[in-house]
């Protein structure tokens, strides 16, 4: 990324935008790290797509006990006395869990449950903070100082302290975990879109708007958001890696709807207590979510390096 | 606007925030639920209506004329406080320092919720301290290397070491040091830690108060008693089983601190005084460390109110990976049985530390940057 980019292009006229997105799309194709990023997240997408026709989405409910806790994968040799030879003709390539499934395939079940949450949560505090953002920002005033409080309040405590607390009371289940992770995630986005929004409606365009008489609304949701919401976006591609962590972690510590469910922190709640005598167990859950994690964090940074110009060398 | 009036207004809103908070947490934990489901956790089946009835008004939720048990669970018109009357109650408690009981076994055998807590709460301050403490001296040491070397092979390792803090699961990292270390990585036959015994009986000039063969508490912090105590033995057995949860704990701020400095010490070198500097003759050490640092490490200090909030928060999970005995282990199982004495005490704690350390943060900032105004 070593070209500078041409005087004046920030402009917001049409041309001016394509030609930066053009130049923007040059730098990210030429950029190894960024390409990885896209090639991970795409690959994870696809494959909680496909996830159903690849194992049957019925087998996490199957629990050949029989089969608990096995290894028969000839490639690595844990080293640990009494792994349990899982027998037979089957080969489970990463083990299987401690209700005999097989760690691959649930693992293949759990990425869609987690994708999803994830892409959710962030979707929902987008349009939240698009919206309260926005209007903090646009308005200010008392509006601003209101939605800017209500904001602090939610800052004030961890957000998994507030999850746990949320989820207990409203009793487990997926949408009350979803519910529970964008409760504590909303209010950066408020705040992000809000100082956007700021700086934004002070350029004169903004100013040529109000006297040709648009209104409020439009001129706030119809050009000031549409002008300054990527690095909103960046940050929710970022996001999406923050969420998949924060829900594995909650479900970790055992807050799910059912032990049983295929998702990856659950998987690893299983796998802490065998630690010692399974390591596969959480090592290849927790390893899933590492690389979709990081997936979407080199992506969302190859994002922000190509849209911010002063990162841009 | 001055010091002192910035910080009244700061205060203030302080005040209402943690108000504020207290009416959220408040309302999820009871408000949500009816009241009889908030006092399940509290009874057992083996108290008779009476002890069941001087429950419910301990914890507020019955009023003082209720005629019996019986009355409260059918909800009988007279027999439940309202919602508003038990947060006053709750409050006025609450501001008491009387929190209720809690079902948790606390450390020393008493169960009032305060009592539990802050008999939990040193080891959770030590977690958490240990972990700020490796933030800041593997995470700006990371940035200052990756700003001075951009584009070679230290910025590239240091932001690895970045994207994968913010990538790994904490849980996962502290498993994985957890399974290297006990299953494939010796230390020696015996590990680190001294004998048990030797812990106990080894405090070299036992203060007044201290049995000899007793553990002295005057903090409880153990790695602080230890030294206060001149036990080594047992000041180094809880720095050794402290490295691994810090570490955990730890990498997800390493990777956020390095960042945050990486880009600000960029920014800071590419500016004048700095070329002055260097154009004077300086030493490259010098216009580094004495010149650039001082300005670049400022954006690392308005996060520091963020680290303390992610520090606490992610004892959770660190504490339930390593059974550390902290009030973060103590909250999931407060959870699991629905012990809102508990739950509410640890939320507002954690929050009254999250809201102090960001107004002493905007403070100290400000005497930092001049620039700064109120």
């Amino acid at each position: 990324m070593k070209a500078s980019k041409p005087e004046g292009s920030q402009s917001s006229d049409r041309y001016g935008r394509r030609a930066d997105l053009k130049y923007a799309l040059h730098l990210l194709r030429r950029n190894p790290i960024v390409l990885t990023g896209v090639a991970i997240s795409v690959a994870s997408v696809l494959l909680a797509l496909l996830s159903p026709l690849i194992v049957n989405p019925t087998s996490w409910d199957q629990q050949p006990l029989n089969l608990r806790l096995c290894w028969n994968n000839p490639i690595v040799n844990w080293q640990i006395a009494n792994v349990f030879n899982c027998g037979g003709s089957a080969v489970y390539p990463l083990g299987t869990d401690s209700y005999g499934r097989s760690l691959l395939q649930m693992i293949i079940l759990a990425i869609p449950v987690d994708l999803e949450i994830a892409f959710e949560v962030v979707a929902s505090a987008v349009v939240i903070g698009v919206f309260f953002g926005g209007l903090a920002g646009y308005k200010g005033g008392i509006v601003d100082e209101a939605i800017l409080r209500v904001t602090d309040v939610f800052l004030a405590i961890p957000g998994i302290l507030l999850a746990i607390v949320l989820i207990v009371v409203l009793g487990r289940s997926l949408p009350t975990l979803t519910i529970a992770v964008l409760t504590t995630w909303w209010p950066y986005y408020v705040r992000l879109m809000r100082s956007q929004v700021l700086s934004e409606k002070e350029k004169p365009y903004v100013e040529r708007l109000r006297a040709m008489g648009a209104g409020g609304i439009r001129i706030l949701y119809g050009h000031i958001v549409q002008n300054s919401i990527y690095p909103v976006l960046v940050q929710a591609t970022l996001d999406i890696g923050s969420v998949i962590l924060t829900v594995s972690a909650l479900t970790f510590i055992g807050l799910t709807p059912s032990p049983l469910l295929p998702e990856l922190g659950n998987l690893s709640n299983q796998g802490i207590q065998y630690i010692f005598t399974a390591p596969w167990l959480i090592l290849f859950p927790g390893l899933t979510i590492l690389i979709i994690s990081l997936g979407f964090n080199l992506l969302g940074d190859g994002i922000r390096d190509v849209f911010d110009p002063r990162l841009r060398r | 606007m001055r010091l002192y009036e910035y910080v009244a207004r700061r205060l203030l809103l302080m005040i209402f925030v943690l108000l504020a908070l207290s009416v959220l947490i408040f309302y999820l934990t009871r408000g949500l639920l009816p009241p009889t489901t908030a006092l399940a956790a509290y009874i057992t089946p083996r108290m008779d209506d009476s002890a069941k009835l001087s429950v419910a008004r301990a914890l507020g939720v019955a009023t003082t004329s209720c005629p019996s048990y019986s009355a409260f669970v059918s909800l009988q018109g007279g027999c439940v406080v309202p919602l508003w009357g038990q947060y006053v109650g709750w409050l006025e408690n609450a501001l008491a320092g009387n929190w209720g009981l809690t079902l948790l076994p606390g450390i020393s055998g008493t169960d009032t919720t305060w009592h539990v807590f802050f008999s939990r709460f040193p080891y959770t301050a030590e977690l958490a301290i240990a972990g700020a403490f490796l933030t800041i001296i593997i995470g700006i040491p990371l940035g200052i290397v990756s700003a001075t070397h951009n584009n070679k092979l230290p910025d590239h390792i240091s932001r690895m070491v970045s994207l994968g803090g913010y990538s790994i699961p904490q849980f996962w990292f502290g498993a994985v040091l957890q399974i290297l270390f006990v299953l494939y990585i010796r230390v020696n036959g015996s590990g680190l830690l001294s004998a048990n015994s030797t812990v106990a009986t080894r405090c070299v000039i036992c203060f007044s108060g201290v049995v000899p063969g007793e553990i002295a508490r005057y903090s409880g912090i153990p790695l602080l008693d230890g030294i206060l105590s001149l036990n080594f033995p047992y000041f180094w057995d809880s720095g050794v089983a402290l490295i691994l949860p810090a570490l955990t704990l730890a990498i997800t701020s390493i990777g956020a601190i390095s960042r945050i400095v990486r880009s600000s010490m960029m920014e800071v070198l590419r500016q004048d005084y700095i070329t002055l500097a260097r154009s004077k003759g300086l030493k490259e050490n010098v216009v580094i460390y004495r010149h650039a640092l001082r300005n670049a490490i400022l954006p690392a200090v308005t996060v520091s109110g963020l680290l303390v909030a992610y520090l606490l928060g992610g004892a959770v999970i660190v504490e339930i990976v390593f059974s550390w005995p902290g009030v973060g282990n103590a909250s999931l199982a407060a959870a699991n049985v629905l012990d809102i004495n508990f739950l509410e005490l640890y939320v507002l704690v954690t929050a009254v530390i999250i809201v102090v350390t960001n107004l002493a943060v905007d403070v100290i900032y400000a005497k930092l940057d001049p620039r700064i105004r109120y």
